[in-house]
């Protein structure tokens, strides 16, 4: 198959759990709450995602069957997640406290959380690892559609994922639809945007930021289980399996300045950035369709910093032309106290 | 009114937390609160000066034994990686086991060390904790050890994968190593003969002397056996992170490759190639659990070979080696179970065979060797020079690993 087709796979594939962590990001955001716990609700989630299904199979001696394991995996990692950003609502929302370092506190809490469970429940099987099946495993395999999976070109680029794959954009694009078209939306929005307005026009402002942080929590988890189940292939847990997609997909909230849309192109762009020294290899004659070209011999640690380097020419040009789409939200990381106004 | 520095600091502390309080209020306040200040100023500094005065009473050491003698290992990474420091705990519990060391009060582990001040710090820690040999076993690990080892000649610092013992010749600081080459060109042996897109694919941590010595012997096997093999080799610039591992695999999956090696500290790899239906050889631990139908065999050390001997050397009073190195012959590097479902018909003979010659003396770097000299940019020069004449061999000059040429048939992809 053709080079670049592979390259486009291997980018979507590699960009989805940015896509998670930032469309949970920008629903937490959106409701004023800034959660940098992101990367610990994603170690959260993969550990809750990988057990739920693994500890299902021990328990009851069977392979389960892969639908199955998606819709476990997928729900159990969303409450996982979900969990972590509760613990962060209850101290930011009710306690107020401050914001960036409760976050960072629950970043701590997940990754030793997830590293904790995943090496205990590791030693205590028999095998010395916690696994799922390989017929589990088989449901976050890229799916093979009949006829249209089959297509030149157009189906390995479009209909060749898996179904996490499909599950993030469509989240994607409901979540936009959700922020425009809403009441519910436009209430968070206002919630985010200026809590105390919200509250004289008689919304909960308090039981808002908790739904949206929570919800926006359960969706990074479910990036989480992600990477176990996808990136890292196979359903095995790994030490440090998150290595830091919870941090860039907070640089990518800014990237995307909040809108959702935006989090499917700049997620698929990390992605791309991420796996592109791999796939155009420096020093060899590549041909893509009819051209044909060399790259230079570039570090491995210069693609590794594009992202941020992208995210920082973003916030330059967006601040260089102020325009209410691309603000922030608001009251973006103040407490609200009603006593306050 | 004057503000001293002291009250600076408080009033700035309080600015932020009742921001509706006069500066008066403030200073009332502390005028009310600096006693306490000062008296806390003063307990702190009693308690420092009492704790340094305190910590010179074990001058005298006792005379060290088995019994008593303290043992720190730091670590790159930790047991959970299931690959190089996971192999590493396996060599400390066995020397435990057979010098009959108490494991939980005699030996300290310092996990995940990776940069000097974090290894400076575990040295510190270490010889407060009264270790009387200091042993790490990362190649960055080398120069805070050989810094820490100038200032602490009585304690004995042994630093595995190493290079820098033989220039400071100090009595107390050691490098140790297996030949690992050895095993690496058996376990390409199996590589080579599995092979069906004669592509081989390399995932390799640092772009140093270390990962390409082992690189090279494990192409060399291949080579030995299937004289059309090429082999695509990608650097990390790390030493362990399973995402990037399993991205690199998969890129090197695309491209061709339907064997993979690693030198890198995840099974992540394997875990790629099971996924994708190709073969794997792993490294420091068969992960045939994670991955039965890829992985065909792995190379691995066996530290307690080098561990056993050094403690005991240390305890019964004798002196260490300065540059410690063992291969094969003595059991310090081996190869794991061959995994039986996926290895290609007529490997184990092949092994065998090969390892017959290396038992006898065979050194895995004999000429013809063709390549490029150095790597670096005319790494990438067209027309490959003889590296070693027919029969021609390289020593090792000493146990860090330092071939740094590459190979023809190998390709350097970044």
């Amino acid at each position: 198959m053709d080079l670049l087709v592979l390259f486009i796979n291997a980018a979507v594939i590699a960009g989805t759990p940015y896509l998670f962590g930032t469309m949970g990001e920008i629903l937490t955001e959106k409701s004023g709450n800034l959660n940098l716990g992101v990367e610990g609700m994603m170690f959260m989630g993969a550990i809750g995602g990988l057990l739920s299904v693994s500890l299902l199979e021990s328990g009851l001696g069977v392979d389960v069957a892969p639908g199955l394991a998606v819709l476990l995996a997928v729900g159990v990692s969303f409450l996982a997640g979900a969990a972590g950003a509760f613990i962060y609502s209850v101290l930011v929302v009710t306690f107020r406290t401050q914001q960036n370092v409760t976050g960072l506190a629950l970043t701590i809490f997940g990754v030793g959380l997830g590293n904790f469970l995943g090496d205990f429940f590791g030693r205590r099987s028999d095998t010395g690892i916690v696994r799922i099946s390989a017929r589990a495993g088989a449901g976050f395999s890229r799916l093979d559609i009949p006829v249209l999976s089959d297509i030149p070109y157009i189906g390995p680029l479009f209909f060749n994922y898996n179904i996490l794959v499909y599950l993030g954009i469509a989240m994607a694009i409901v979540l936009a639809l959700f922020f425009k078209y809403t009441r519910i939306g436009l209430n968070l929005r206002a919630v985010g945007e200026n809590p105390a307005a919200a509250d004289a026009a008689s919304i909960p402002v308090a039981k808002y930021k908790y739904a949206a942080t929570c919800i926006g929590g359960g969706i990074c988890g479910i990036g989480g289980m992600y990477i176990i189940m996808v990136t890292t292939a196979g359903g095995v847990w790994i030490h440090n399996v998150v290595a830091g997609f919870g941090w860039t997909s907070v640089a990518l909230v800014i990237f995307a300045s909040w809108s959702p849309r935006r989090a499917i192109l700049g997620s698929m762009i990390f992605g791309a950035l991420r796996v592109m020294p791999f796939y155009f290899p420096a020093n060899q004659l590549i041909t893509v369709g009819f051209i044909s070209f060399t790259m230079p011999n570039i570090p491995m640690q210069f693609y590794a910093m594009l992202p941020y380097a992208m995210t920082i020419f973003v916030l330059i040009f967006t601040s260089i032309r102020p325009n209410r789409e691309t603000n922030p939200p608001g009251g973006l990381g103040v407490n609200y106290f009603r006593e306050d106004r | 009114m004057t503000i001293d520095a002291g009250e600076m600091a408080l009033v700035y502390l309080h600015c932020e937390c009742y921001k509706n309080v006069t500066l008066d209020k403030l200073h009332k306040r502390w005028l009310e609160m600096r006693k306490v200040f000062y008296s806390a100023i003063l307990l702190l500094a009693g308690v420092f000066f009492m704790s340094a005065c305190g910590g010179n009473n074990d001058d005298e050491r006792q005379e060290v034994t088995f019994e008593n003698v303290r043992l720190a290992f730091i670590h790159p990474g930790n047991i959970y990686d299931r690959g190089y420091t996971y192999r590493q705990h396996d060599g400390t519990l066995a020397m435990a086991a057979a010098l009959g060391i108490d494991p939980e009060t005699q030996i300290r582990n310092f996990w995940t060390r990776l940069s000097p001040d974090e290894v400076t710090t575990s040295i510190e820690e270490a010889i407060a904790w009264g270790a009387d040999m200091i042993f790490a076993t990362s190649f960055g690990h080398g120069p805070p050890m050989l810094e820490a080892a100038r200032n602490n000649p009585d304690i004995m610092f042994h630093h595995a994968t190493g290079n820098l013992a033989v220039d400071a010749n100090l009595p107390n600081f050691h490098n140790y190593f297996g030949n690992m080459s050895q095993a690496r060109y058996m376990s390409g042996i199996a590589a080579g003969l599995r092979t069906e897109t004669n592509v081989l694919g390399f995932v390799a941590a640092h772009p140093n002397s270390e990962v390409i010595t082992g690189l090279t012997a494990f192409f060399l096997g291949a080579q030995s056996v299937n004289p059309d093999v090429r082999m695509y080799v990608q650097f990390m610039g790390v030493w362990n992170n399973p995402t990037l591992e399993s991205q690199i695999a998969q890129a090197l999956i695309d491209q061709g490759a339907d064997v993979l090696g690693q030198h890198a500290d995840s099974p992540a790899t394997q875990l790629v190639a099971q996924e994708n239906g190709v073969w794997s050889v792993g490294y420091n631990n068969c992960v045939i659990a994670e991955a039965p139908d890829a992985t065909l065999v792995a190379p691995m050390f066996v530290w307690e070979i080098y561990l056993n001997e050094a403690v005991r050397n240390f305890v019964e009073g004798r002196g260490n080696p300065t540059d410690f190195i063992r291969g094969w012959n003595e059991g310090m590097v081996v190869l794991s179970d061959f995994n039986t479902n996926t290895i290609a018909p007529g490997t184990v003979e092949a092994v065998v065979t090969a390892e017959a010659q290396i038992r006898a003396g065979r050194n895995v770097f004999t000429g013809p060797i063709y390549g490029y000299r150095n790597i670096g940019p005319q790494a990438w020069s067209d027309t490959p020079e003889q590296l070693l004449a027919p029969g021609e061999e390289w020593i090792e000059p000493m146990s860090a690993p330092s071939w740094a040429h590459r190979v023809s048939g190998i390709i350097f992809l970044n």
